[in-house]
């Protein structure tokens, strides 16, 4: 579990770095919890399997 | 018949006083205003009042111009709607500092039409990304039921306000349950339409994808006089639909025969409290219906719900979270940080995801016309409780309240929230779901259970 966090510390740091979306000292934890939720709630998700076919939901008309 | 001028009057009584030359649309107005006065230091449900901009339409509606199917129905609209001449809040401190509206939002200026009164604007949950109705700048909205209590969110206000009788119609918006949800923990009836039913021009986003306006009320009948004064296309929002107006009220009263009803099972008949579940099985017992179905893959459509609303909202809101980090609130600092880091295939398999379950929910139309499930797990968290215990499983409050509405707006299907609780007890509201457009099949289910007593609102 510590290397779990660790790992998602090291995501939160590297993709704050890549967008440049500063993230003060103080805000850190509650950003690290809140993606590990999110993977947390989002995993129901990610096990469903797609056909390749199936297009997104949204329909671009210009 | 209530006392027009008492917090339990509705907006159809209220209405019909008005057109009948029973009551001046001012004397409505002013005790509102009172009503309001004596109880926003225990509710906080206001942050806004526009009295001199109310009583100079009640003097127009009193001079006979104004007359609509709402003449001097006060209402209030969640902040996150604009009020012209006021900074469209949304809940945070952000936006109260940016520029005045200059213009009423598109379900104001149509409730407006209709001879509604506008009374103020309402508190939320901060962008609303909010089941709880907490609020770091301004306040919790408080649970008139119980003022330890949340109101949910992110429509706090709206319900508090309606809850409380200080007005008898509010309008709120629900991205994945914020009517819903607070309409439940309040005893309220709540209209979340059909995605692109109602324009959401004039209002600030939260997630374009599932962004809905609706109205909250202590009746069927008021939700259903509010819709079809909302209804119509609007050009300034491109969801909104092209589909004519179908009004809800002319067959409201024509009870449930040949609407074909079933219960939500599986991911709908757990993961909440006891309470919640009984009351849906009370309104199934009145309902007469016996037949139980699945709605497939529920749990994954909750987390495709969740995953597009953090990374929608996060890019929305990216903007402000690099230049003023430290003027968010700091729940939902935290998770709109987190949305932006997220990685796109999820926000794509989500989007694709949603398609598949849409083609599958909407099958199950063809066998039923209304499916009943709980609108939230739980009756009203104790204000700044942080985690509960559903299923015997622990769980953070906030990102929870909306289990089992968020699978249902994903694919924009409308829905009426109504108060289901037993007499005594704190309220807990059912989810009447209708298939897309169907507004007015929920809305007469709804309006059947008020008359038989299982579906009870009156003001705390």
């Amino acid at each position: 579990m510590a290397e779990k966090a660790q790992d998602i510390g090291h995501l939160v740091d590297e993709a704050a770095k890549a967008i440049g979306l500063e993230i003060a000292p103080q805000y850190r934890d509650s950003v690290i919890l809140n993606v590990e939720r999110s993977l947390a709630i989002a995993q129901p998700l990610l096990v469903v399997d797609l056909d390749d076919a199936l297009t997104p939901a949204p329909v671009f008309r210009p | 018949m209530n006392d027009i001028l008492s917090k339990a009057a509705t907006a159809a009584e209220i209405a019909r006083a008005v057109l009948a030359g029973k009551t001046k649309a001012g004397a409505v107005v002013e005790a509102a205003l009172a009503r309001i006065a004596a109880a926003e230091p225990a509710i906080n449900a206001f942050t806004d009042i526009v009295a001199e901009r109310a009583r100079k339409r009640a003097v127009e509606i009193d001079a006979g111009k104004r007359r609509g199917p709402l003449a001097g129905v006060p209402f209030a609209v969640k902040n996150l709607i604009d009020i012209e001449g006021l900074p469209t809040r949304a809940g945070s401190k952000i936006n109260a500092e940016g520029p005045t509206a200059r213009r009423d939002g598109a379900l104001v200026r149509k409730l407006e039409a209709a001879g509604a009164v506008l009374l103020g604007g309402l508190n939320m949950g901060e962008y609303a990304y909010d089941f709880t109705g907490e609020n770091v700048h301004y306040g919790p909205s408080r649970n008139p039921h119980d003022p330890t209590r949340m109101t949910g969110g992110s429509s706090g206000g709206s319900a508090a306000a309606v809850a409380a009788g200080e007005v008898p119609l509010a309008l709120g918006s629900d991205t994945n349950g914020s009517i819903r949800v607070p309409a439940s923990l309040c005893g309220l009836f709540g209209l979340k339409p059909t995605y692109g039913r109602l324009s959401r021009a004039g209002s600030f986003p939260f997630v374009d994808a599932f962004d809905h306006l609706g109205p909250m009320a202590r009746s069927a009948e008021d939700l259903a006089l509010a819709f079809d004064a909302m209804q119509g296309w609007d050009p300034d929002d491109p969801a909104c639909t092209d589909r004519p107006p179908e009004p809800a009220l002319p067959r409201l009263h024509d009870g449930i025969a040949g609407l074909r009803i079933a219960v939500a099972g599986d991911y709908f008949a757990r993961n909440g409290n006891p309470e919640c579940f009984e009351a849906v099985a009370r309104v199934a017992k009145v309902l007469g219906v016996g037949r139980t179905i699945v709605v497939p893959e529920a749990a994954a459509a909750r987390a495709a719900a969740y995953v597009i609303t953090t990374i929608e909202g996060a890019e929305l809101h990216l903007p402000r979270l690099r230049l003023r980090p430290q003027d968010f609130d700091p729940d939902t600092r935290g998770r709109l940080m987190a949305g932006a880091l997220l990685p796109g295939s999820l926000y794509v398999k989500a989007q694709r995801f949603r398609r598949r379950y849409r083609a599958r929910v909407l099958a199950l139309f063809d066998e039923v016309d209304i499916v009943l499930a709980p609108a939230a797990p739980c009756t009203a968290p104790r204000l700044g409780q942080v985690t509960m215990t559903l299923g015997g499983v622990e769980m953070p409050v906030r990102a929870n309240l909306g289990l089992f509405t968020q699978p249902i707006s994903f694919i924009g299907l409308p829905v009426v929230a109504v108060p289901a609780a037993r007499a005594g007890t704190l309220p807990i509201g059912v989810q009447v779901i209708a298939r897309p457009f169907n507004e007015a099949a929920a809305l007469r289910v709804a309006a059947h259970l008020e008359r038989q007593g299982v579906c009870v609102s009156a003001p705390a």
